[in-house]
């Protein structure tokens, strides 16, 4: 029997690259990225669903069609429940981000002003003071700079967000079309072996993103229980949204914490250690996702060695920012298969020649009448 | 539910390419239809290798048309096995991934169907009244064989 393949130092180069430059690429289609990667989400999320009606007897098309539907209806019903409480909320959005920015600020500069009490190096720097100067102009021209262009954001990314449903719906429709037809393009004697990489391909896809999706359950369940416990508001919301943040490596889990730190310092202006204790748990949190939940949901889809997942991390927000830092996982899960793919077929002089014996086949069948 | 029989997919009987196989005899035919989106066909030309004798098994194949030769390599004057329409041979790849025990080879120009064992395994978690039949027809075979096996034998002697 032939030594089982391994990955060579040239395949391993090559697929890091290869992440890369799909990370540079992707960043300028990031419009399209994003809608396809939520589309993949609702995809892997749906497609039981969908199976359940296939067996039920329903053609694909009906059952896609079926499935969209009623998810369609169950968002539209939801949508219609909380409408006024939306409307209130959006009236009184611009009072209560300032509400809450400035118990954030208050907080930071109690927290300064005490330090300053008790070390003089810092009172001698006047943190306090130049920090309280720094946001008072940062803030003064905030709207005048970045509001228009934030605004002119969103714009432009609703249409492109929207495109994620429709997306999702043909994904469930002409997924198994399509897997046939990348099927029925790989000749005969490569067929086994990269179909079988195709199907952990896509194996690891469905653990990834419907690991993704329990973990963001499980993140918003404990960071709400805790909230809750803390007395901070809305700590449903809040769990949802930090969990949701937390899609991001790193940088998603910061804004997260900050956010959920401001919530606190606002709800409770007088008493700090409640918005410390806030930053205890996003850390409990932390530690717990990386030790317990990630390895059950996540981690079982995408078996990187944690060294080079860390380093990718870095590389994939150099090359794209935080479109990098989000994407690199999933985006190296595909090249290392897309690798030993290529590194299977290419190193393997058996297969090459079954390939060339089938092409003859084929031409002296062609021109036999000739 | 009946009264939403019209809203289902049309069955047609091009869709059941599968039923003369005895592996799924057991299906009924909306089981089939099913079965038949989780296979690819190929088509072979005559002297086509299907796969290599120990070569890492992953698919099951099932001959739809044609005919297709089990052979030792290079003895594919002698072959051990001829397979025609309804047949299905590399059925221990649902299982594990052994070796292949013996190199199959197209005989006349030849369409299958395979089977893989990652879509077997998907099928026994989203369709498990289906994947248990198979495997239940699939244990029934093997245990056949191993009777021929061991009879074979002692008819010698």
């Amino acid at each position: 029997m032939k030594p089982e393949y391994q990955s060579g130092p040239l395949v391993w180069l090559g697929v890091i690259a290869g992440t890369c430059l799909m990370l540079f690429l992707f960043q300028q289609i990031l419009w399209l990225v994003v809608p396809f990667l939520l589309a993949l989400i609702l995809y892997y999320a749906l497609l039981p669903l969908k199976q359940r009606l296939v067996l039920a007897g329903f053609s694909h098309n009906l059952a896609a069609t079926l499935v969209s539907l009623a998810v369609g209806a169950l968002v539209v019903v939801a949508l219609m429940v909380s409408l006024p409480w939306l409307t209130a909320e959006a009236a009184k959005w611009q009072e209560s981000s300032a509400r809450y920015l400035d118990g954030g600020l208050n907080l930071l500069m109690a927290t300064l002003k005490k330090l300053e009490t008790q070390f003089a190096v810092l009172a001698r720097l006047r943190l306090s003071a130049e920090l309280t100067q720094g946001i008072s102009e940062f803030s003064e021209h905030f709207a005048q700079k970045h509001l228009a262009g934030a605004l002119m954001t969103l714009a432009a990314w609703a249409p492109s967000l929207l495109l994620a449903p429709f997306v999702a719906f043909f994904m469930l429709r002409d997924g198994w079309r399509l897997k046939r037809f990348v099927g029925q393009s790989v000749p005969n004697a490569f067929f086994e072996r990269t179909l079988y990489l195709l199907d952990q391909l896509d194996r690891t896809a469905r653990l990834y993103f419907v690991g993704l999706l329990q973990l963001t359950l499980l993140d918003t369940l404990f960071l709400a229980a805790g909230l809750w416990l803390l007395g901070i508001s809305a700590p449903l919301v809040l769990g949802l949204v930090t969990a949701v943040l937390a899609w991001v490596p790193y940088v998603g889990s910061i804004a997260g914490c900050l956010l959920v730190v401001l919530v606190a310092a606002t709800d409770f202006p007088a008493q700090p250690q409640v918005a410390y204790g806030a930053v205890l748990l996003f850390l409990l949190v932390r530690l717990l996702d990386d030790f317990f939940f990630m390895p059950l949901t996540v981690g079982k889809s995408l078996n990187i060695h944690p060294l080079l997942t860390v380093l990718m991390i870095f590389i994939g927000g150099a090359v794209a920012g935080i479109a990098g830092l989000m994407l690199v996982l999933p985006v190296l899960g595909l090249a290392m298969v897309l690798g030993e793919t290529l590194g299977r077929v290419v190193t393997d002089p058996r297969l090459r020649a079954r390939h060339a014996h089938a092409r003859r086949l084929r031409e002296m069948e062609a021109a036999a009448d000739l | 539910m009946v009264m939403f029989e019209f809203l289902r997919g049309r069955s047609s009987g091009a869709d059941l390419r599968l039923s003369g196989t005895s592996l799924f005899s057991g299906l009924s035919r909306v089981e089939l239809k099913t079965l038949e989106g989780f296979t690819h066909t190929r088509h072979y030309l005559p002297g086509e290798i299907i796969f290599d004798q120990g070569e890492e098994g992953q698919a099951l194949y099932i001959v739809i048309s044609g005919r297709v030769l089990i052979c030792h390599p290079g003895e594919v004057e002698s072959p051990i096995a001829e397979l025609g329409p309804g047949s299905f041979f590399g059925e221990l790849a649902l299982l594990d991934d052994t070796p292949r025990s013996a190199q199959a080879r197209a005989g006349t120009e030849t369409e299958l169907a395979a089977l893989f064992r990652g879509d077997f395994e998907r099928l026994m978690e989203t369709h498990a009244r289906i994947a248990s039949r198979i495997a239940l027809q699939l244990a029934r075979n093997l245990g056949q064989r191993l009777r021929q096996a061991v009879s074979r034998p002692q008819e010698a002697t």
